[in-house]
């Protein structure tokens, strides 16, 4: 049976990782390469490296973070979000080592790249984010660029349905970072029931992740500033969600016992 | 001291180090490249591949690799193929359009049947004892596909259901393909292909 996936997610911001909180206020951590390696030896199911200052600047992906990722030889499947613009953009990010790819801009400014994106790469190999807030009985997708709030449109809503993507990353942006408060009506109130889901933002405690867990729509859950404070994070969330139909958690030694090992 | 010497075929199609991190971590000794001299001189070649089979088919032939993967494939060389390099190990594909492929182990390449993709951590089951894959069932390993195999069952060695049942891994002599990705599945990952490829390199 397909497993449900716990996510590590490491926001990068001008070079450096970083605690976000609500899209706005931002605390230094340290080397982005540092925090991956952590959560590949800790056995996360997959990695986001989101780096969130690329479309904002108009600088495109940060190819030479991943170049410095995917030399590590990572073991973990690894999903890059930031500043893609263009098909020769997501296959160059491919090249360079990432599984994945997470596009956010490009959605307001040009699906007909997505389409080709989608085309050249497989929709498995695309996420579509949207980062959403409560209104009314609906839902509102922000454009982080500009702060600006907008319905989600019919022909949005279609690339879900056609398949272009094969999965939407939905992100509480105005409980990011903050622990235990994550909104659970954005995704009750997604109008596409059977687009799966990545859950992110304000995700904290085991008993939350238990109830996201249990959505049919919810694929995967993802964690970023709550994965910097213990050794092991990830090891000791799964251990919190026994009986939640994800992978066990994996400790793993580098230094094996006997000659066999 | 004898080392396995691990042959990547180079094809010039998505990123290789996760692939060669493991195999090194393992033990392996490791060459990647696209020319014939070197991959001679390993003991077992893996064709790694993500990305389209239309594309990966002209680039192995642009290098003038389909050929030499047949007559290494003759010649009982051990092969591994990886995701789309398992795909390619196939008679033919259907995805984007009909492209023949190596014809090294019968049977085609189709969209999973009954969903649109398959992403994420699954198991496998055997359905036929194979040694050098012994230990594998219940384990979960890293999918990212939307296509697969379909052929003679004497080739299928495990299946994995999503929700219906598709061959995740198939083996004619010394050549096996893997529909899932073992370098990025973590210690379950590395202990498949240790000793999937001592197995191999000893047959």
């Amino acid at each position: 049976m397909l497993k449900k996936r716990l996510m590590g997610v490491v926001t990068v911001k001008n070079g450096w990782a970083v605690q976000s909180f609500g899209y706005r206020r931002y605390l230094p951590l340290g080397k982005p390469e540092c925090l991956v390696e952590n959560l590949d030896r800790w056995g996360a199911d997959e990695i986001l490296v989101q780096v969130i200052d690329r479309s904002v600047d108009g600088l495109g992906p940060d190819f030479k973070l991943l170049e410095r990722l995917g030399s590590i030889g990572l073991e973990t499947p690894l999903v890059y979000a930031g500043g893609v613009r263009s098909v020769s953009d997501g296959i160059e990010l491919i090249h360079l080592g990432a599984d994945r790819l997470v596009v956010d801009a490009l959605l307001h400014d040009d699906l007909s790249s997505v389409h080709r994106l989608s085309e050249q790469l497989g929709a498995q190999a695309l996420i579509g984010s949207m980062p959403l807030s409560l209104k009314g009985n609906g839902v509102e997708w922000l454009d982080y660029r500009n702060k600006m709030l907008t319905p989600l449109t019919d022909e949005m809503l279609g690339l879900i349905q056609s398949c272009i993507i094969s999965e939407m990353l939905i992100t509480d942006w105005m409980h990011e970072g903050y622990p235990n408060k994550f909104e659970k009506k954005l995704v009750e109130k997604f109008p596409l029931r059977d687009a799966p889901i990545i859950v992110f933002g304000g995700i904290s405690e085991p008993a939350q992740m238990s109830e996201l867990f249990q959505l049919p729509c919810v694929a995967a859950v993802a964690m970023g500033n709550f994965l910097a404070y213990r050794e092991h994070a990830i090891q000791k969330y799964k251990e919190g969600l026994q009986g939640m139909p994800i992978r066990a958690s994996v400790y793993e030694s580098r230094y094996p016992l006997t000659a066999d090992d | 001291m004898s080392y396995v010497t691990v042959g990547i075929v180079d094809y010039g199609i998505g990123n290789h180090a996760s692939v060669i991190h493991s195999l090194r971590d393992i033990g392996f000794r490791v060459r990647i490249s696209a020319e014939i001299e070197v991959l001679d001189t390993a003991d077992v070649l893996v064709l790694p591949g993500v990305g389209a089979f239309p594309s990966a088919m002209q680039a192995l032939y642009e290098r003038g690799l389909v050929s030499y993967l047949q007559q290494q494939a003759r010649d009982r060389r051990p092969i591994i193929g990886i995701c789309l390099g398992m795909q390619l190990l196939a008679t033919a594909s259907h995805e984007l359009q009909y492209t023949a492929g190596l014809d090294i182990i019968p049977g085609e390449v189709i969209a999973l049947p009954g969903a649109k993709w398959h992403i994420g951590w699954n198991t496998l089951e055997s359905v036929r004892a194979d040694p050098l894959l012994q230990a594998v069932d219940e384990q979960a390993f890293y999918f990212n596909h939307s296509f697969c195999y379909q052929g003679p069952a004497e080739y299928h060695v495990c299946i994995t259901r999503h929700p219906r049942p598709f061959a995740s891994v198939i083996r004619r002599n010394n050549i096996v393909g893997i529909q899932f990705h073992p370098e990025k599945s973590q210690a379950a990952g590395k202990t498949l292909l240790k000793n999937l490829i001592t197995g191999l390199s000893h047959a």
